[in-house]
């Protein structure tokens, strides 16, 4: 036996998990994660409730309600790449990595479409609307999501560069942080889909 | 009973080279994964910060002992003084104290090796300090003056750059509260023995398990409004101000939903300690084991729907009335737990340990906290003493009355798992009615000055009021004197208590079950829980513990059975 570890020495408690326990415990430390940090995207839809109270009506008098057309491109963008890294995560849990590679270069590409379409309507509000909460809280809502959607595609390049060379392989536990990029991306998704429709629909 | 099942190995040698070591006190100053190790880290952090914010309790009562200003220079130095109070007791003392309590005990009572996430449960603590050091920081540049609720316009229009730095702080500490619960949770949820279902789980998990799931859905919300917040301050925007199409009531609404259940982070985990503590030292089970656990998931839910009660006097009408009935109905929960605790005592075999005393100490004044809190619900009670010290003397009753006697029943009673020694039982006694009575006397007047009309958050007051505030005032330097005792006995039990033991207090939960301190990974084998956490008085039971005696004799494990 060599377990015998005493005070001194140095213990990794995590590499006496089993793969399996490993595996269980990222996935439901995962789920729980998004159902606690979706809360902060409504907490901010009640910010924009709320303040849609201050004002007789929404869009207050004078401001032109945002034209939804490009956001609604931008959130098929964003439907389709979340679509690809599904379709990324089963190519590589069958060890297809060509497939991997391309659906998740897709799902890259799409999320900077969506980012630059955003990014463009958040450039693009006028200066009517930014005098009242009505252009304030949109560029608050869409800019906490941009932040988001910014820094998870980074995480997904860097798993996807180490994809690329190798790492990963080897079971289901190994290839989580695949997994956890995927799960990551259709929390930005989610959390998209309902600054979408409060944003440019519930009026 | 033929098969007693306790974590009884086979390696003699192994354990014989196994010494109950206590880890050096470096071990503490550094970055470790070790459950344990974090656990006595968010323990002594958050007790200093106590020691901290006891002071500033010290300083605000120094100042309230007469009618004028005599230690302040201003009503604004006043202000920042219990802003501070406020700010360091809840988010720097009690949350981060459940943390010490949870991280410690509750991967031992399942038979883990460690928390699920144990890299994420160190970054957790250590988010702390720097946090820590950034409110604390605040006092000294223009301080945050408008109350630990932080209410615009008070914190945007009239408090200095130390409520941005309070915001941040606020920011950071809320993060690693997350990190913690999700921690917490999935450890509960997928790392219990085999055997341990969960309703055969002790109750201090089930405690943490409702804590954590109340902080995850919650402390978004504080990350929210703090952002707002942020954003007010230094980007210009007019969230909370009404001027620039902004709402002063928006802050009250996101930070209630996040501070209302906070209030229920801050006891239930207490409310844990208190099931274990009573059943142990009343040699009993727990009274209604299932509807304790199941209380606990009921206070968490309906926690999340009373927020409002918060705003009574700022709230539309008509919403009053159901949040009035909702902040009753929360009542149920909480007295079901304290029926449990009545049936687990009533009949027992009651040991007056140190643990017990505060234990017996939360159950009193509790109790008064939670009909004050009734009382608080009703609205025409509520306008009538609104922002008056009812207000204080009820939280107080809660804080401190539950929660701090709690943590000290949970000190006396696992201390002698953490540092394998006993605590001076004569001095934990002596501790225990310092607290008692400096307490009592300290937050049962404030009910009186509250109702006969003393605002809250003043400096200077009617003189009226004179003779009652030097009554508190007295208590509360007892109260503050009263803390010396435990630090002395704490520092003094650590090098000189007797030895503990592996199971001093014959408790069947599985903490017990192994060295006292236990070694890092906590259990030589697999250990195997006892089929009820609080089956006290029967004959399988004592035999189980007396096979835990005889496998750890003398603290270390038997080197032969």
């Amino acid at each position: 036996m060599s377990n015998g570890i005493s005070h001194g020495q140095k213990a990794k408690p995590r590499d006496q998990q089993s793969a399996a326990l490993r595996l269980k415990n990222n996935r439901l430390g995962m789920n729980i994660f998004q159902v606690s940090w979706i809360m902060v995207f409504f907490a901010l839809i009640v910010v924009n409730w709320q303040l849609r109270f201050s004002y007789a009506q929404w869009p207050p008098v004078g401001v032109t309600p945002f034209e939804p057309l490009l956001p609604s491109l931008a959130t098929l963008a964003l439907l389709g790449s979340s679509f690809f890294a599904q379709r990324g995560l089963a190519a590589f849990r069958s060890a297809e990595i060509k497939d991997f590679a391309l659906c998740w270069r897709l799902t890259m590409t799409l999320g900077i479409v969506f980012m630059a379409l955003i990014a463009r309507e958040f450039a693009m509000v006028s200066a009517a609307a930014l005098a009242t909460q009505y252009g304030v809280t949109m560029r608050l809502m869409t800019g906490f999501h941009i932040v988001h959607a910014l820094v998870i595609v980074g995480i997904m390049l860097a798993v996807y560069r180490r994809a690329g060379a190798g790492a990963y392989r080897g079971g289901e536990a190994a290839g989580w942080a695949v997994e956890g990029a995927a799960k990551l991306w259709h929390f930005v998704t989610v959390a998209w889909m309902l600054f979408y429709l409060v944003l440019y629909w519930l009026r | 009973m033929a098969t007693i099942a306790v974590p009884i190995g086979t390696q003699a040698e192994q354990r014989e080279a196994e010494a109950v070591r206590r880890p050096a006190l470096s071990e503490y100053l550094r970055w470790s994964v070790d459950h344990k190790i974090i656990g006595v880290q968010y323990g002594i952090s958050s007790f200093l910060f106590f020691l901290v914010g006891g002071a500033m309790a010290m300083g605000i009562r120094l100042e309230l002992l007469t009618p004028g200003l005599d230690l302040m220079v201003s009503g604004s130095a006043y202000n920042s003084l219990f802003t501070m109070h406020g700010t360091v007791m809840i988010f720097l003392f009690i949350i981060p104290m459940w943390a010490a309590f949870g991280n410690f005990v509750v991967p031992l009572q399942l038979g883990a090796k460690d928390m699920a996430f144990p890299w994420l449960n160190a970054f957790a603590f250590w988010l702390i300090p720097p946090a820590a050091i950034i409110i604390l920081m605040g006092y000294f540049v223009t301080p945050a003056e408008a109350g630990w609720t932080a209410y615009p316009p008070l914190s945007t229009l009239f408090s200095g750059d130390g409520q941005t730095l309070w915001a941040l702080g606020a920011h950071l500490l809320g993060i690693s509260s997350i990190m913690g619960s999700i921690n917490f949770i999935v450890t509960i949820l997928n790392m219990r023995p085999e055997g341990m279902t969960l309703w055969r789980m002790p109750l201090l998990c089930w405690a943490v398990l409702a804590t954590s799931i109340i902080a995850v859905m919650a402390t978004p919300f504080l990350a929210g409004a703090l952002t707002l917040l942020l954003l007010d301050r230094v980007a210009g925007t007019t969230f909370f101000d009404a001027a620039g199409g902004g709402d002063v009531l928006l802050w009250q609404n996101i930070f209630w939903f996040y501070s209302h259940p906070a209030v229920y982070i801050m006891v239930l985990p207490g409310m844990g300690v208190l099931s274990e503590v009573l059943s142990i030292h009343s040699r009993k089970p727990v009274f209604g084991y299932r509807m304790v656990g199941l209380s606990s998931m009921g206070i968490a839910f309906v926690g999340f729907t009373v927020w409002a009660h918060h705003m009574f006097t700022s709230l539309q009408p008509e919403l009053r009335i159901p949040f009035m009935i909702t902040t009753m109905i929360i009542a149920v929960p909480t007295g079901i737990k304290m029926f449990s605790w009545l049936g687990t005592i009533w009949g027992g075999k009651i040991r007056f340990t140190s643990a017990m005393l505060f234990a017996l100490g939360f159950l009193s004044m509790f109790v008064i906290g939670g009909i004050t809190g009734v009382m608080l619900a009703a609205l025409p009670f509520d306008i009538h003493v609104h922002d008056t010290y009812f207000v204080v003397s009820h939280f107080h009753f809660v804080l401190f009355g539950g929660s701090v006697f709690a943590i000290y029943a949970a000190l006396y009673h696992w201390f002698p798992k953490v540092t394998g020694r006993m605590m001076n039982e004569r001095l934990g006694r002596i501790h225990f009615v310092f607290t008692y009575f400096g307490f009592l006397f300290t937050f049962f007047p404030m009910h009186i000055v509250g109702m006969l009309g003393m605002p809250r958050r003043v400096a200077v007051y009617d003189p009226a009021f004179t003779q009652w505030n030097q009554l508190i005032g007295i208590a509360a330097f007892v109260l503050g004197f009263s803390t010396f005792i435990v630090v002395y006995n704490v520092i003094h039990s650590y090098f000189r208590g007797p030895v503990a033991g592996a199971n001093p207090w014959r408790a069947l939960t599985l903490e017990w079950a192994t060295t006292s301190p236990p070694p890092v990974t906590n259990f030589i084998d697999d250990p195997i829980p006892y089929e009820d956490p609080y089956g006290y008085g029967t004959e399988a039971a004592t035999a189980y513990l007396d096979a835990v005696d005889e496998t750890f004799r003398n603290g270390a494990p038997a080197s032969s059975r």
